[in-house]
């Protein structure tokens, strides 16, 4: 029922946001304030992964949109990584696929923000 | 209507931070039952989006009422009771719970497609609000 936000910079204006947990109602506010917060840097280019990610409800899925929202009003993008059927399961059956540019791998969302 | 074989019963805080204890009982009560992983997950998610749900109903109440979970165990099926206190009519405010109005349409959308009925009751103006929802064990 906790959620780890660890993020990391490996490139210039890229932030990739490493999730570990739940995303839920209690613990969504903290993602969302960690993209606030990365967005206000100038960090504009984020990726979320999602592979450590237990459990994803509705809330976080509005964070994730919201964040993408933000980014693209700042000429940026909000990535994600996601290897779980589980998890990708809950982005295609809210049709957020068609939505969201998801990678596999850190790599391979890293070569998509060249 | 028969008695189910069992019922299990929660009541939980109307806070954010109790939702994961409803999940948690939740997915020990269909563990028990012959639903395959997916389904188990499915319903600890869509009884999840039902208790968050109220949460963004409750508006910042200081003292909201508490959140009544309801398994009715019966051989063939699950029946998840997730009653609240809130008005029924009661609008889902944004950011009550952190969220969105997306958030409340997402949370229904998910509670649809996981269980295989939903249905939601204001008990006959009794003050309560009752999501029902169902899912059946797969022959």
């Amino acid at each position: 029922m906790n959620l780890r936000v660890e993020t990391t910079t490996p490139r210039e204006n890229v932030a990739v946001v490493a999730l570990t947990g739940e995303v839920d109602v209690y613990t969504s506010p903290r993602l969302k304030q960690e993209i606030v917060d990365l967005l206000n840097q100038g960090l504009t280019r984020i990726v979320v992964d999602t592979t450590k990610v237990e459990y994803l409800d509705s809330t976080g899925l509005g964070v994730l949109i919201g964040g993408l929202k933000r980014a693209r009003e700042r000429d940026g993008d909000l990535r994600l990584i996601c290897d779980s059927p589980r998890i990708l399961r809950i982005f295609e059956i809210t049709g957020l696929t068609k939505i969201f540019d998801i990678h596999r791998s850190e790599a391979e969302a890293l070569e998509a923000l060249k | 209507m028969s008695q189910p074989e069992a019922i299990v019963e929660l009541s939980i805080p109307s806070r954010p931070e109790y939702v994961g204890v409803a999940r948690l009982a939740i997915l020990g009560v269909a563990s028990r039952m012959r639903f395959s992983y997916d389904e188990v997950e499915d319903i600890r998610l869509a009884v999840g989006e039902a208790c968050t749900s109220v949460l963004d109903r409750v508006e910042g109440q200081a003292e909201a009422p508490p959140i009544q979970i309801r398994c009715l165990i019966d051989p063939g099926k699950l029946t998840v009771e997730v009653t609240d206190c809130v008005a029924a009519d009661a609008k889902a405010t944004p950011g009550a719970a952190g969220g969105t109005h997306d958030d409340v349409q997402l949370g229904g959308v998910l509670i649809r497609i996981l269980m295989d009925e939903v249905t939601a009751d204001d008990n006959g103006g009794a003050g309560t609000h009752t999501i029902r929802m169902v899912k059946y064990v797969a022959r």
